[in-house]
């Protein structure tokens, strides 16, 4: 597997009166090449649970395990360092973290940071631009004239050219307009199956869940409440209204007209598997004679 | 209904070279209504806004405010009658605790203080924030935030609001609790809204929508036919409605659907008659 979380408690300022727990007692396991969502209101603990797993935060008791690293409360800092290379970590806003003259200058930054040579981190840097959907003539640009979505791209290929294996992304499309939005999160898809990475994102957008996670968390107040398939979590609407979460709007059309007797084999999600089940049902032997 | 404001022929370049970010724009906001202002990053919405409030010196039209005519001398008066709300809670702070921010706009324009604290408490009561009054603005969530910014605006009883993609950075309950705050003040303090937007639900609330492409202002009409324009909503910088997705998605499998927009329960409707008819 790629990821485990094994019964780990998060506490900040442990030991002193200031003490607050963000994440309690939380385990679960993510396959290789998975994909995760997690979700659940603000202060849930979601971000606090995320900076785990590149040890930004150790535990302060249980075990994580990722590909064939180990971080324990024990661990030490100079044993993270092929961790940190391991997992890339997209934070909010990203596009904020930018500081070169160049975008190439800014991708290459972190390669170079970890050992790699000037003309090897910049040749990565070109490539990394690429796959993030910009072309070579922005290499040269600086990365504060470019528009926002831009930006993000470079941030984003910048966490990419330290080759991680498990890429975190915290709500990676906020404020971005829906065209923005779709192409970056067809920009993970894309690494997800063509590179094999495993990709754990955080997010408010349960059309998202829906369309690309294989797996999904539910966090509330720092605990681990839902854990499974989409199709499992988003199959009780009444509960997740009552963890301030939506249903996507594909499965909330689908309830509506389950309540007027329409039968489901499996809740759709998406509005491509609601047609499916619903050209399967048209009167009249299926939708060409309609 | 009378115009609130009028722009005729509005033309703005940022730079000399560069392309005009706004190519000849003409229309008229009604008083009271709920305008959207749709079209893809970069296509000049922000910038027409920001002109709408004198915050950039346009190179050619006219704006007219409540009958005063946009110029240096009397870009204050109008801008006494618009506040604006802008994307990112954090970038309009000024105030240490939430009370000193909503009051700011107050301090400006040199209210007494007798008459200020009752309007800065009532501001504060509107939006629901008078309990954090004393709290620091770095402690509150993204939607507290702008409900804070609010508030501020409701202080200084603005006719028109514009709301420049003020609830794309917040989450899907601080944005459908933002949207209802602002539909309730909009009858409560007899607003004109302007929203600049991306966000399907929110245009789905207006009036009346424009489409700004390229500078230029592409279409004018009800949500209801510009929502039946399918995929090439996404051109406009908007979402697709569910229901044009599912009708995009029957319509690959082979199924003739109805041309018009549809409500979801319309569709709900239109798909159990079908279903139904054996």
């Amino acid at each position: 597997m790629a990821i485990s979380f094994e019964h780990v408690t998060y506490t900040y300022q442990a030991g002193t009166p200031l003490a607050q727990t963000a994440v309690q007692d939380v385990s679960f396991t993510v396959p290789d090449h998975g994909y995760l969502a997690i979700i659940g209101h603000t202060g849930s603990g979601k971000s606090t649970l995320i900076q785990q797993i590149n040890a930004l935060f150790k535990p302060t008791s249980g075990e994580i395990h990722v590909d064939d690293f180990t971080v324990t409360p024990t661990t030490t800092n100079t044993d993270l360092k092929p961790l940190r290379q391991h997992v890339g970590m997209v934070f909010q806003f990203p596009e904020s973290q930018l500081f070169e003259e160049t975008v190439r200058k800014d991708i290459a930054f972190g390669p170079q940071n970890f050992g790699m040579s000037e003309d090897d981190a910049n040749a990565l840097a070109d490539e990394m631009l690429t796959r993030v959907g910009l072309d070579k003539s922005y290499a040269e640009r600086s990365p504060f004239e470019l528009s926002g979505g831009q930006m993000r791209r470079v941030a984003i290929a910048g966490v990419l050219a330290m080759q991680p294996q498990v890429l975190v992304l915290d709500e990676p499309t906020a404020g971005l307009d829906p065209q923005g939005r779709q192409a970056m999160m067809q920009l993970f898809e894309r690494l997800h199956r063509e590179q094999g990475l495993t990709i754990v994102l955080v997010t408010h957008q349960m059309e998202d869940v829906a369309e690309y996670a294989e797996q999904v968390a539910v966090m509330r107040d720092g605990k681990l409440v839902k854990f499974g398939q989409p199709q499992d979590v988003f199959a009780d609407p009444q509960w997740l209204r009552e963890n301030q979460l939506d249903v996507p709007r594909a499965a909330q059309f689908a309830q509506e007209l389950g309540k007027r007797g329409v039968q489901w084999n499996k809740l759709p999600l998406t509005a491509d598997q609601l047609a499916d089940q619903l050209v399967a049902r048209w009167p009249g032997e299926g939708a060409d004679h309609v | 209904m009378a115009n609130i404001i009028e722009v005729k022929h509005l033309s703005y370049k940022y730079d000399e070279n560069q392309r005009p970010a706004l190519k000849d724009v003409s229309f008229d906001v009604h008083a009271g209504e709920w305008l959207a202002i749709v079209g893809h990053n970069g296509s000049g919405k922000s910038t027409l806004a920001k002109s709408l409030d004198g915050l950039l010196p346009f190179t050619e039209g006219t704006v007219t405010v409540d009958g005063i005519q946009l110029t240096p001398e009397t870009v204050w008066d109008v801008r006494s009658k618009i506040g604006m709300i802008f994307q990112n809670p954090d970038n309009q702070f000024v105030g240490a605790t939430v009370e000193d921010d909503v009051a700011f706009g107050l301090e400006n324009r040199q209210i007494p203080r007798a008459d200020m604290l009752p309007r800065v408490q009532a501001a504060m009561e509107e939006v629901g924030m008078s309990e954090f009054a004393q709290r620091e603005p770095s402690s509150l969530s993204g939607g507290q935030k702008q409900r804070v910014a609010l508030a501020g605006i409701v202080a200084i009883a603005p006719d028109i609001l514009i709301l420049d993609e003020a609830t794309s950075m917040l989450d899907p309950q601080g944005r459908s609790d933002m949207l209802k705050l602002v539909r309730q003040l909009r009858s409560s303090q007899q607003l004109t809204v302007i929203s600049i937007t991306h966000d399907i639900d929110e245009a789905a609330g207006a009036d009346r929508i424009l489409v700004i492409d390229d500078g230029q202002l592409i279409e004018e009409a009800q949500p209801a036919t510009i929502f039946a324009r399918g995929e090439r909503l996404v051109d406009m910088g908007l979402d697709l409605p569910f229901t044009a997705k599912l009708k995009i998605a029957l319509q690959k499998r082979g199924v003739t659907v109805p041309t018009a927009y549809q409500t979801t329960a319309e569709m709900e409707e239109w798909l159990w008659q079908s279903l139904s008819n054996t």
